[in-house]
């Protein structure tokens, strides 16, 4: 079936400039959400730009966009048959004011706290507001039992991004979850239209600090894509060798977050030691221990790194193993908690280590940082022997580009279109969106202590779901 | 663990640290700086300094911004800063908190906290490395003594 309506999506009338992207009549996207019904092809973003709605679908060898114009009604939603369309729907609606027929309108970003409504729309207007802002209303069950409602977030005093949970806890466990988004929302896709590409990469640099280099290079190709132009071997070689530092250092905090929360000192210290370490290797390599701009790569850019700190680094590697594994380790604390199941990672779209997780094991904390451990050492492997990088070819080239990469919490896309050399459009999709969405079936029946280790284990970032 | 400096630049050693309970909110970054204080607050309770990041405004005597304040987190800021009992000093950390940096005023952010409130500490970098972050709050700190 996936064949098949893979096979309606290219039947698309219009050519566009943009490599596998097929624009619909609006019969045929109906056809498409009936055909989506009986297939698992994942949805894997949807957004807007104020004239279509795109919807991206992982499909092998290229992905496939699907574009259908909107109505002055809006457009067939695509949730009914992909429950992750969900939150990129109530975006749309959010920032263009773009109805999808037969899904949810509430806010998703808007918290009643924006001067303007539909901010990206051609004719926006000005918003009373909600000063008192959003309220929540319990679940029936909670409210029945007598429980208590708890909030997580926005500011717990920790080092990640602000977001909101509404845990309702009839008993000792939660069972409702309300997230609340948009705190951190910055209205990126705003603020890069008009930008030359070279000042457009700066604010994409600075999306999600610990996926940085990941959406560098996905910008990037998709950049090169949109002009037609091939991607130099070396830019592609510094790619993979600094995405695979990103990746090793993303993971090691999540490890040394873990450890501490777990009560597991000796992981932590020991992650953290190794998290200092690769700081002071990119600082070495690029000049920055954190990995903002480095991708067009400058020309002293190294091609290896130093061998004696990389076998250094895999020695603590094996040493974290061990303890990772030992009796009471965290292997063993971690089992049985936030459990992500591979069925409920396909409907939401939720690719890389997490969707690897739930696939290789029941999906729990334990399977989540395992993936993270194997992940450093074959990253470790990468930077000890690179492969050798050739040209990446440009696919389409008539001013619009779609790119991608693999960042640390898993896949995560660009797409522009540009005009007269500028940033007319851009989109962008991370990972952490579609981790916002399974919260709530992720935390169901977890402890209201064990939610910040759930959330870190995911590598879920409010500031990649907000932009 | 961050290898923090005992040492001015200058070469002298570094005063006595002072008790400092810190409670910081990311108001809308890249969370880069916030990155980097989770590097130094590693380090500081590896070493057993006074200064510490506590998880509540009610024990903080400072709040530390990092990220430019958006337009849903300043009703939250708001409320830490009035949740903070005594004395309270508030500091802003990198490009974003100080003036805006690439994140500027639009209808989702309000800018950098830093041209609208008066902080004691105010130190850019984008984003700063953490032996400048613990620099910056030391140096505060003697010059507040000295007062």
């Amino acid at each position: 079936m996936s064949v098949e309506v893979a096979a309606l999506i290219r039947q698309g009338a219009a050519p566009t400039p943009c490599a596998g992207r097929f624009v619909l009549e609006a019969e045929a996207w109906q056809a498409m959400i009936a055909g989506l019904r009986a297939t698992d092809l994942p949805l894997l973003g949807l957004w807007s730009d104020g004239v279509q709605v795109h919807a991206l679908f992982h499909h092998d060898p290229i992905p496939l966009v699907a574009s259908v114009a909107v109505s002055p009604d809006g457009y067939p939603a695509l949730s009914p048959v992909r429950v992750g369309a969900q939150g990129p729907e109530r975006i749309i609606h959010d920032l263009w004011g773009i109805p999808a027929i037969g899904g949810r309108c509430e806010p998703w970003l808007d918290q009643g706290r924006w001067p303007v409504a539909t901010p990206l729309a051609a004719h926006r207007a000005p918003t009373p507001g909600l000063p008192e802002g959003r309220e929540f209303i319990d679940d029936a069950a909670v409210r029945q039992a007598g429980g208590t409602g708890l909030g997580y977030g926005p500011a717990e005093g920790n080092f990640r991004a602000p977001f909101h949970l509404r845990l309702g806890l009839p008993g000792a466990r939660i069972e409702a979850v309300q997230p609340c988004m948009g705190y951190a929302h910055r209205g990126l896709a705003a603020r890069l239209r008009g930008l030359a590409p070279q000042q457009a990469a700066r604010l994409v640099a600075r999306i999600d600090a610990p996926a940085t280099v990941a959406h560098q290079l996905a910008f990037a190709r998709a950049l090169h894509n949109a002009t037609g132009t091939a991607m130099p071997a070396q830019d592609v070689a510094a790619g993979v060798m600094l995405g695979a530092m990103e990746r090793i250092a993303t993971h090691l905090d999540v490890l040394a977050q873990a450890g501490a929360m777990l009560g597991d000192g000796r992981s932590a210290t020991l992650a953290a030691s190794m998290l200092e370490q690769m700081r002071q290797m990119c600082r070495n390599v690029c000049g920055r221990r954190l990995l903002f701009d480095v991708i067009p790569p400058a020309a002293t850019f190294p091609v290896r790194v130093d061998g004696a700190q990389l076998a250094t680094l895999a020695a603590e590697h094996a040493s974290l193993h061990r303890l990772f594994w030992r009796p009471r380790g965290l292997a063993a604390q971690a089992r049985g908690k936030g459990v992500l199941s591979a069925t409920m990672a396909a409907r939401l779209g939720i690719m890389g280590g997490n969707a690897r997780a739930a696939r290789k094991g029941q999906g729990d904390v334990t399977d989540r940082l395992e993936v993270r451990l194997g992940e450093i050492g074959a990253s470790l492997a990468l930077l000890a022997a690179p492969p050798e990088s050739t040209v990446m070819e440009a696919e389409g080239g008539g001013e619009e580009g779609l790119g991608w990469a693999e960042g640390p919490a898993g896949l995560l896309w660009h797409w522009l279109r540009l005009e007269a050399g500028h940033v007319a459009a851009w989109w962008c999709g991370d990972p952490s969106l579609a981790l916002a969405q399974a919260l709530p079936a992720i935390l169901s029946g977890a402890a209201y202590e064990d939610v910040d280790l759930i959330v870190v284990s995911l590598g879920m970032s409010a500031t990649g779901a907000d932009l | 663990m961050a290898r923090l400096h005992l040492f001015w630049p200058e070469g002298t050693p570094l005063p006595r640290l002072e008790a400092l309970d810190i409670f910081h909110i990311e108001s809308g970054g890249c969370t880069g700086c916030a990155l980097e204080l989770a590097s130094l607050s590693r380090a500081l309770l590896a070493g057993n300094h006074p200064i510490r990041f506590v998880s509540t405004p009610r024990q903080a005597g400072m709040l530390l911004l990092t990220g430019s304040l958006t337009v849903g987190m300043a009703p939250v800021v708001e409320l830490a800063w009035q949740a903070m009992p005594g004395p309270r000093v508030l500091a802003v950390v990198g490009d974003c908190a100080v003036d805006g940096g690439l994140f500027g005023g639009n209808y989702a952010v309000l800018g950098g906290v830093g041209v609208r409130a008066r902080s004691s500490v105010s130190l850019p970098g984008c984003p700063p490395a953490p032996d400048e972050i613990l620099a910056a709050l030391v140096r505060w700190q003697t010059t507040e003594g000295e007062r």
